[in-house]
């Protein structure tokens, strides 16, 4: 009977001790919340930033929220901020930016630092990736996590079937040519798959210069019209419907879930984020080989285009938490986090002093593959819409239609036009809707 | 003081018992119809994302659900998927249920085989079939390609294969449920039935025909109810992990396509509106299947 009162008392001790410590502890600090949307790996280094953040501003408490998937952090932003309970700090993805773009809800980081009395330098910052987030010229969320699109090789398959290993295929005429010489040698039933269907259609856009909305883009003005069923988008997936044909391509399903079929060796060859390269690296047992994305011969040469997530700041904040959140801001920039960053996730890191820095210290030459990564997206050009990307109010329904188009198109249920067609005319509808209700 | 109580009259104020329901009401009026009542009026406006504009569109919203192929498609492919789980789920778990009432050794065992799916999370579910039915890595593909010689078995890109694949999954997952109930029900059936149809000469076929079904069917219309609303509302989970509603929206049955609606494309109106729809579905298919099958039902004694 003793014993058991003992140990309730600890316990209610202890209990109490907790509750109260954070309170006690936060006392006279200045609380701000940021909702986010890494998890697993990325969660570690997203907490250890949020805690040498705390550790080194002792005016600032800063609670790190991870809130489910990208959709559901939106979702879950939305709902709290039309009852007025949001956080001061949110990260949305990459589609989700003209609907931010258009809520009202956030303060473009652009005039943050007018606010809280203090100047800022914007050309820190690695210039595909602002340019992705800026609209005339300014700066309206925050590069966070930003990666892009490239190709995965098997080496030891390539090697198998005869193919130089270091030499990944450079247009979709070359994918043919390996792809047969791959399956010829009974290496592979199957030689390569995408992840994120919709988003490398609209990659392909963006690296042949080709723009994929109208209004530039959606940059000038709010996008009203798709321009994905035209000529080019047509010759697109016309290639990949053939590659289909000839058990080239496989279709692999939305976002990740190609990755194993590639890890596991039945596919020689994947389309995916830069940011899977780690995982793919440590999670493979063969030699992984990266290369540029599959170019079209006879076009012009655009960028690949940024995807991931950046950081809103929410309107309505006081003063001081508005100075908090800069800060954190401005420390995310520091190159030293950058750098970890970058090798905690493998994101890019979005100052140029880190990409220095990774440069100086032969980061690149220790493993070639990251250097793939950063030159698909620093080699291109920077002064079109078409090559920056595009922006579309309702673009996750848009993305989807994408995604069901090519799921139609390479299974060979119906042409690539017709596919095309069905998708933009949807499409449209939604712009028209978006733009009607935005005005 | 009164001390004596007529039965009838309820001890204590007359308006206690309405006082002592106060609660559930509350939960139910708070939770059930006022979000109900809300979706009712959101389904005649149009919103937009933030909330920040609202205008009334009148049956706008109900206009394009009903001139829409791809509400007509998810449609199609919700009363397919229903109609697999309560059919094909029902008659497979009354066949199990029928084989693990007979007096076996180890029937502990088989019951318990049998009935652990219904335990698991459908995320676990979906998982487990997702993993089988991998297209690269799965083992049935692996099978089908050895047996068939090449075969190559893709319900990614395949519809009628996905919601086939998808159907069996939800179906799997409630099989331990609806055998529970069958074995119950089957275990109240009183022997002397069974067997004076036996000595009449009925043979097993007869006997189950004539006698257990029919006296089964208070349970065969309770998991015929429970499969519907399960196949309508609660394969949500086993659907976002296998398909995420793929490929082509083959297997974008309602609830999904609500999801999709509300919750990534935060398009209140048409939400509001496809909930309101199916919301009338299921009550009507309700009345009629409680109606219909309480006044068939036999319910043994």
């Amino acid at each position: 009977m003793k014993v058991r009162q003992w140990l309730l008392t600890v316990l209610a001790l202890t209990l109490g001790a907790c509750l109260a410590a954070p309170s006690a502890l936060a006392a006279g600090k200045v609380q701000i919340t940021w909702w986010h949307a890494m998890s697993g790996s990325r969660l570690k280094v997203v907490n250890k930033i949020v805690s040498d953040f705390n550790a080194s501003h002792p005016g600032i408490e800063l609670t790190a929220l991870y809130t489910g998937t990208y959709a559901e952090t939106l979702t879950k932003y939305v709902a709290a901020y039309r009852s007025k309970t949001a956080p001061n700090l949110m990260q949305s993805y990459e589609v989700g930016t003209q609907q931010m773009l258009s809520s009202g809800a956030i303060i473009p980081v652009y005039k943050i630092p007018g606010m809280v009395d203090e100047t800022w330098d914007w050309a820190q910052y690695v210039i595909p990736i602002t340019n992705y987030y800026s609209t005339a010229g300014n700066l309206w969320s925050m590069p966070f996590n930003s990666s892009t699109a490239m190709l995965y090789y098997n080496k030891d398959l390539f090697a198998k079937a005869g193919l130089n290993p270091e030499r990944p295929p450079m247009t979709w005429a070359e994918v043919e040519s390996y792809g047969k010489k791959l399956l010829a040698s009974g290496a592979v039933k199957h030689v390569m798959s995408f992840g994120w269907p919709g988003w490398m259609l609209e990659q392909q856009f963006a690296i042949h210069n080709q723009l994929f909305a109208n209004n530039e883009n959606g940059r000038k003005g709010m996008a009203t019209r798709v321009l994905f069923n035209g000529k080019f988008g047509v010759k697109v997936l016309d290639t990949w419907r053939k590659l289909a044909k000839e058990n080239i391509f496989l279709y692999g399903g939305a976002e990740y879930s190609a990755n194993a079929a590639f890890q596991s060796g039945q596919i020689a060859m994947l389309l995916q984020s830069t940011s899977s390269l780690s995982g793919i690296e440590k999670g493979s047992s063969f030699r992984v080989g990266t290369g540029f994305l599959p170019r079209l011969e006879g076009y012009p040469r655009g960028n690949s285009v940024i995807g991931g997530a950046s950081l809103w700041v929410t309107k309505g904040q006081s003063k001081e938490q508005l100075r908090a959140v800069w800060a954190f801001l401005k420390y995310l920039a520091q190159p030293k986090l950058a750098v970890e960053w970058h090798k905690g996730t493998g994101y890019f890191p979005a100052v140029n002093a880190a990409v220095q820095e990774l440069l100086g210290e032969g980061w690149f030459s220790k493993d070639q593959n990251y250097l793939t990564a950063f030159l698909q997206v620093l080699s291109g050009r920077r002064d079109t819409a078409a090559a920056t990307g595009v922006r579309m109010g309702p673009f996750v329904q848009i993305r989807q239609l994408e995604r069901t188009a090519i799921e139609k198109a390479t299974s060979g249920q119906v042409s690539s036009k017709a596919a095309l067609d069905e998708a933009a005319r949807k499409a449209d509808q939604l712009l028209a809707d978006f733009a009607q209700m935005n005005k | 003081m009164e001390n004596v109580v007529e039965e009838e009259k309820f001890p204590g104020h007359p308006l206690l018992p309405y006082l002592l329901i106060l609660p559930s009401v509350a939960v139910i009026v708070v939770f059930l119809v006022f979000p109900f009542l809300q979706s009712v009026q959101e389904s005649f406006f149009a919103t937009t994302a933030f909330g920040t504009k609202s205008v009334f569109v009148g049956l706008r919203n109900y206009e394009r659900l009903f001139t829409s192929p791809d509400f007509r498609a998810s449609a199609v492919a919700t009363l397919l998927f229903a109609a697999f789980v309560m059919v094909v789920g029902l008659s497979v778990s009354l066949a199990v249920a029928h084989l693990l009432n007979q007096k076996l050794r180890g029937q502990g065992f088989y019951q318990i085989a049998l009935i652990w799916t219904y335990a698991l999370s459908p995320a676990v579910a979906g998982a487990i079939w997702a993993l089988m039915f991998a297209p690269a890595t799965g083992f049935v593909p692996y099978v089908v390609a050895k047996l068939s010689g090449g075969y190559l078995m893709n319900w990614m890109t395949n519809g009628s294969l996905a919601l086939l694949v998808v159907s069996a999954a939800a179906t799997w997952k409630m099989l331990g449920y609806n055998i529970v109930f069958f074995l119950a029900g089957l275990q109240n059936i009183p022997e002397e039935f069974v067997d004076a149809a036996r000595v009449d000469g009925a043979g097993p076929w007869r006997t189950f025909w004539d006698i257990t079904f029919p006296m089964l069917s208070p349970t065969t219309t309770f998991l015929l109810f429970v499969n519907m609303i399960y196949a309508f509302f609660q394969v949500f989970g086993l659907i976002d992990i296998m398909t995420q509603g793929g490929p082509g929206d083959a297997t974008n049955i309602l609830i999904y396509k609500l999801y999709r609606d509300a919750f990534l494309y935060l398009d209140t109106g048409a939400a509001s509106a496809e909930s309101c729809v199916v919301f009338v579905v299921i009550s009507v298919a309700a009345i009629i299947q409680l109606r219909f099958a309480t006044r068939k039902a036999i319910y043994a004694r």
